[in-house]
């Protein structure tokens, strides 16, 4: 009874964080605070997908297989692999990601002294510099 | 301002509509306590006891590898993507590379404290450690190649902190060696994904033909390389001081 209520608050809090993260990206105008909420976004996503994979047994294994176990005791026990393994590619893409973002938003101050939206968009539309 | 009210109060409502789905209507079927079918079939035909299946106990990385390795190639591939796009977005003509480096000649020989310096190599030489058997034991344990190469990057932003880039530098460790490592990194990922088609005439990334675990031990080797060194290429470049990037690049857009 605790650990679902547990798990029920853990989910409704991350479904706040991935809107916070949202809001983050559409309503700042500093790049790196966009990059930020970005990542805040994803982690609060991969977090809720490991959740969604996480079973409600006790005691509850990690997905490795052990000699002294049958199957059907591993199959009972153990947690879903499959969120598990898309999160490490998520993460990974992730991490691509954010290399880019962070060398476009280091080459554009570089150029041309700023990263704020507003004023990339002016200086990218020629009314400026 | 008054947009941004409109966006919270949206939000906000979102949010309630979202709780209200989870817990009551339990849409995510978090609280049934299920096993789903896929992860049924996974967890049932991973092991290394029915024939010719992953040669790993350990059920994440046979799928990572072995049942999606095509898409973890490709993840590999987006990686290279990521870091060849940061370099082309940083890259110097030849004139510019040597004015910088000219420039950089004459930076003085900064670096931290004695304190700071002794305490950066033992926590390093302990990082280093760790990152390797997180990679090395990526087949049989929770980790893997991209795990222990993430761990080994925040050990060169370390010594980058400590250490300052020219040192580095000067003991070594140059844009091209740190291309070259990533270069051989990625050469033993293609080599073991091809290799099964000429020796045993299987496909394509059908490494559970290699004797043993070699394949997903290569392939960990491999992916904790390039990470490492991609990372470190990355580093290298934007560690390029800033009133040095300044003074070339702008003279050249006015």
């Amino acid at each position: 009874m605790i650990a679902s209520f547990l798990i029920f608050y853990i989910t409704i809090t991350l479904f706040a964080m991935t809107l916070l993260g949202v809001y983050g990206v559409a309503t700042r105008s500093n790049l790196i605070k966009k990059i930020i909420m970005l990542n805040v976004m994803g982690d609060a996503i991969n977090m809720l997908f490991i959740l969604i994979g996480y079973r409600l047994v006790y005691p509850v294994f990690p997905p490795i297989y052990e000699k002294h176990l049958t199957v059907e005791e591993f199959l009972s026990r153990a947690v879903d692999p499959v969120p598990q393994a898309l999160v490490l590619t998520a993460v990974v893409i992730g991490m691509a990601m954010n290399i880019l973002l962070a060398t476009y938003a280091i080459q554009f101050y570089r150029l041309h002294g700023t990263i704020d939206a507003r004023d990339m968009a002016e200086i990218m539309r020629g009314e400026r510099e | 301002m008054k947009r941004d009210v409109y966006v919270a109060v949206s939000f906000l409502l979102a949010f309630l509509v979202i709780s209200y789905a989870v817990t009551v209507k339990d849409v995510l079927g978090i609280a049934q306590n299920p096993l789903r079918p896929l992860g049924e079939f996974y967890l049932s035909h991973a092991f290394a006891h029915e024939g010719p299946t992953s040669h790993s106990p350990e059920v994440v990385t046979a799928i990572v590898w072995n049942y999606r390795g095509f898409d973890t190639l490709f993840e590999t591939f987006v990686f290279f993507l990521a870091i060849m796009g940061a370099l082309s977005v940083l890259r110097l003509t030849k004139e510019q590379e040597k004015e910088v480096r000219e420039l950089e000649a004459r930076e003085p020989h900064r670096q931290m404290d004695l304190i700071v310096r002794a305490t950066v190599k033992l926590v390093v030489i302990m990082i280093v450690s760790i990152s390797a058997s997180i990679a090395l034991h990526g087949h049989l344990t929770p980790g893997g190649g991209f795990q222990g190469g993430s761990a080994m990057a925040v050990a060169s932003l370390l010594l980058f902190a400590a250490f300052s880039k020219f040192t580095l530098e000067r003991k070594g460790l140059t844009l091209r060696h740190t291309v070259s490592a990533y270069a051989l990194g990625l050469a033993l990922i293609l080599t073991t994904v091809i290799v099964p088609v000429f020796l045993y005439g299987g496909k394509v990334l059908e490494i559970n033909l290699l004797p043993e675990e070699i394949g997903l031990f290569n392939l960990d080797v491999g992916e904790y390389t390039a990470v490492t060194f991609g990372f470190l290429t990355v580093f290298l470049v934007l560690g390029v001081s800033e009133w040095i990037f300044k003074n070339v690049l702008r003279r050249e857009v006015q």
